[in-house]
């Protein structure tokens, strides 16, 4: 049931790449610990201390000796992948007792693409058109899965009830309607002319009007969470919006020095994927709780879900298919930008280094940018990264109260990490 | 653009007074000039500085270092950033300044939850001064946004299409930029009741883009098939419902009746339709050649006109005028219009809302930025 890469990843893990990792999840929860990061997190060094199969690795690596972030004593990432919470491996033999987070959430998302129609209403038949064009019913629907499931499991924990609240519902849509109008716009920054599968609506309708339809997209969603009524709600999911357009300008721009590269790069991601995925897990929990630790721990299961999913998106430009993930292979590296797998890559080669400043522009820098990521660990660090994300994440979540949808919630994370497409 | 936008900053820190609206595009900009001045004085706010924090940011400041590479290209955005500067007809900051005016010709609220007067600075609560600088934002977003190039209508003799395609990107993000920024304001405002309203307007804008036919008065293009009353109904959606549901939430703001909503959105709402028609107009009466061959199409003169002949005669026209040289053709169309009755009823629909804003303003008590109102609603009627 896992992808082979990280199967393969997880045997073949050598200290290089453990080590790298584990440097480097010291680091970023050093760098992002003054941003959104709550007190607890803990650095990984010292979940790794608390762990009584860890192994001290003490010598540095060969490849890259003078990297700044072989500073600290090395651990085995292994240990973490077989602490109790760990879900991801060994518990392949009882998979129907496992909650299904998409069966979970069917009942209240049965009628969501219809209801976003609904709110779409717009006389212009031509802009109707545009905007109902994603809402086809045959996106993931990913956030709001997780926005209902984080609902019921805050009810729950607050009330012993998980009834659904209609706020709670809203925002489930509100998540998918900002999360597509900000398809629409990437798709013509990016000058794609697929998605899912289909046609790109600035392929068909042109950029002039896609943009517009995103525009319209946003403000119909502005709307509907206004008409919740709660201020604090509202200030909430407008933070997504804004924190969409920096992400956006933030991939405009490459780092000289590594370091601030990778920070750059989780901080992007952030903005770009988690922010909206976070944000909204926390606007759930506050309109159920009025506890600002309940508001911090919804919040944080939706940040660290969302760098770990966008890591494995990121991941799966490499690995996947050009059919499977709906886009070319190695879009990314076409579009200039240097993801997780290559900036990993870039401690074993440092060649890259040259291609990444100059964004994959020379002839070939593409082809030879694949064949070094390919050749580097880099895909499986980018997994590991993604996995230790996913143990936040599960550790967040696990401070509520257990209900089926909490589990279902845990249970999210192994599917984010072995989907494949 | 960096230097566009510096420019901008420059000028406004240092020269105010050389400043120089033309806000409405009129015969007389020196009266217009002088109604806004004396707008100004009375919100006790420079209303150039609105957007300022915005203009200011690193992200837009990255965008101009960008699209500095784009000045000698044909892409809309830079002279969308050269209004920006250059304040002509952009009217840029007008809606902000009608904002604050009629926050302040209502004056403090008596209801018992209103926010309280002793935050007020010049007769404004800062919350209303907030909105104003949101209505820009948004205002602005849209000059940029619309301004986005199809790039399968662009032609290699065009230019290259590289620049095209990053003229769009740079379009893109700055206006997503200014809207994101007003999303947060909107959301700072603690009123959920004006972030839907505020946030329908802009809703209503990209409707009323869509209405808009896109193309340029470079060729000769047939009249959209709509009765002056549509006409209307689109240009309310993409030129006055930003204004009129910005003046409606300034009252809810400090929690007057709904009233006054209603006639603030009143206001706002005949300002801005009596502004579309003074400038439609524009092109038919005044005596200057470059008008005779570039007006629209779907201007209300010629709607006006299409009603009154009727819509196949007009078609009519417009293919014997096609067959001709372009600029003798576009002369010949103008002749016709400018001879009819489209341009005194388009005259007369002009003075209709400008009254009506009147009408609206009138019943707010009397005041100095009540007066500043009057004056500007009976500008707009000037031809």
């Amino acid at each position: 049931m896992a992808v082979p890469v990280r199967q393969c990843g997880l045997c073949r893990a050598g200290n290089h790449g453990v080590t790298l990792l584990t440097a480097l999840c010291a680091q970023f929860s050093r760098l992002a610990g003054s941003a959104a990061v709550s007190p607890r997190w803990p650095s990984l060094s010292a979940t790794a201390q608390s762990l009584s199969t860890c192994q001290v690795i003490s010598r540095k690596t060969q490849m890259t000796p003078d990297s700044l972030f072989f500073r600290k004593p090395y651990f085995y990432y292994r240990s973490l992948l077989t602490t109790p919470n760990a879900c991801c491996y060994n518990k392949v033999h009882d998979e129907k007792q496992k909650p299904d987070p998409f069966k979970l959430a069917q009942k209240d998302l049965k009628d969501l693409y219809e209801d976003i129609k609904k709110e779409l209403f717009v006389s212009k038949a031509e802009l109707k058109c545009l905007c109902d064009y994603y809402f086809d019913g045959k996106g993931k629907a990913l956030r709001p899965m997780i926005v209902v499931l984080m609902a019921r499991a805050c009810n729950f924990h607050s009330n012993k009830t998980r009834e659904l609240l209609p706020g709670q519902r809203s925002i489930a849509m509100i998540s998918e309607m900002i999360h597509t109008a900000s398809l629409v716009h990437d798709d013509v920054i990016d000058g794609s002319s697929t998605r899912r599968g289909k046609t790109t609506v600035n392929e068909i309708w042109g950029e002039r009007k896609a943009i517009l339809a995103g525009d319209f997209i946003l403000s119909v969603a502005s709307m509907a969470l206004a008409r919740i009524g709660n201020n604090s709600v509202v200030s909430v999911l407008s933070q997504v919006i804004e924190d969409l357009v920096r992400g956006e300008f933030m991939q405009l721009g490459s780092k000289e020095n590594e370091n601030e590269r990778f920070k750059h790069y989780l901080e992007k991601t952030f903005k770009k994927t988690a922010s909206l995925i976070a944000n909204s897990c926390k606007a759930v929990s506050i309109l159920v709780n009025s506890d600002p630790e309940i508001h911090e721990i919804a919040f944080q299961y939706g940040r660290n879900v969302g760098i770990a999913f966008q890591l494995v998106d990121d991941m799966l430009d490499f690995t996947s298919s050009a059919n499977q993930l709906g886009k070319p292979s190695a879009a990314d590296l076409r579009l200039g930008l240097a993801t997780g797998p290559v900036l990993f890559a870039c401690q074993q080669f440092p060649e890259l280094h040259a291609m990444i400043m100059r964004r994959f522009s020379s002839a070939g820098d593409v082809e030879r940018a694949w064949q070094y990521v390919m050749q580097s660990d880099g895909v499986q660090q980018t997994s590991y990264l993604a996995q230790h994300y996913c143990q936040e994440a599960i550790r967040q979540i696990s401070q509520l109260c257990p209900s089926p949808e909490r589990d279902a919630l845990v249970q999210l994370t192994e599917t984010i990490l072995t989907r494949n497409k | 653009m960096t230097l566009l936008f510096g420019r901008k900053t420059c000028d406004r820190l240092i020269g105010r007074c050389v400043r120089r609206l033309n806000l409405f595009s009129t015969p007389s900009p020196s009266n217009w000039t002088k109604v806004v001045s004396d707008a100004e004085k009375i919100v006790g706010y420079p209303t150039s500085f609105m957007s300022l924090r915005c203009l200011l940011s690193d992200e837009l400041s990255n965008v101009a270092l960008h699209v500095r590479k784009l000045v000698d290209t044909r892409h809309p955005l830079i002279n969308t950033a050269r209004g920006f500067v250059f304040d002509n007809k952009n009217n840029l900051q007008m809606r902000g300044l009608v904002v604050l005016l009629i926050s302040k010709a209502a004056g403090p609220s008596l209801a018992a939850d209103a926010p309280l007067e002793q935050d007020m600075v010049s007769g404004i609560y800062p919350s209303q001064r907030n909105l104003a600088e949101i209505t820009e934002l948004i205002h602005s977003a849209f000059l940029v946004h619309r301004g986005i190039v199809n790039l399968k209508d662009w032609t290699t003799s065009d230019g290259p299409l590289n620049d095209m395609q990053f003229g769009n990107k740079m379009a893109v993000l700055s206006g997503d930029f200014l809207l994101a920024n007003a999303c947060t304001g909107l959301a700072q405002l603690n009123n959920t009741k004006v972030v839907e309203l505020i946030s329908s307007a802009i809703g209503d804008l990209v409707q009323g883009i869509y209405y808009e036919n896109n193309r340029t008065g470079e060729e000769i293009n047939i009249t959209d098939d709509v009765p002056i009353g549509s006409w209307q109904d689109h240009t309310f959606l993409s030129h006055g419902a930003l204004l009129a549901k910005s003046c409606q939430a300034a009252m809810e703001l400090a929690h007057h009746e709904m009233r006054s909503q209603t006639l603030a959105f009143q206001y706002g709402k005949h300002l801005s339709l009596g502004h579309k028609l003074n400038s439609d107009v524009q092109a038919f009466v005044k005596e200057n050649t470059c008008d005779r061959t570039s007006f629209n199409f779907n201007s209300a003169p010629v709607i006006l006109h299409q009603q009154f002949v009727g819509r196949e005669q007009w078609i009519c026209e417009i293919n014997k005028a096609r067959s001709r040289h372009h600029d003798a053709g576009y002369s010949e169309l103008w002749r016709i219009v400018k001879s009819g009755k489209g341009v005194d009823s388009a005259i007369d629909l002009c003075h209709y809302h400008g009254n009506k804003a009147l009408e609206a303003i009138k019943c707010f008590p009397p005041s100095e930025a009540r007066s500043a109102l009057e004056n500007i609603a009976t500008a707009v009627t000037n031809l």
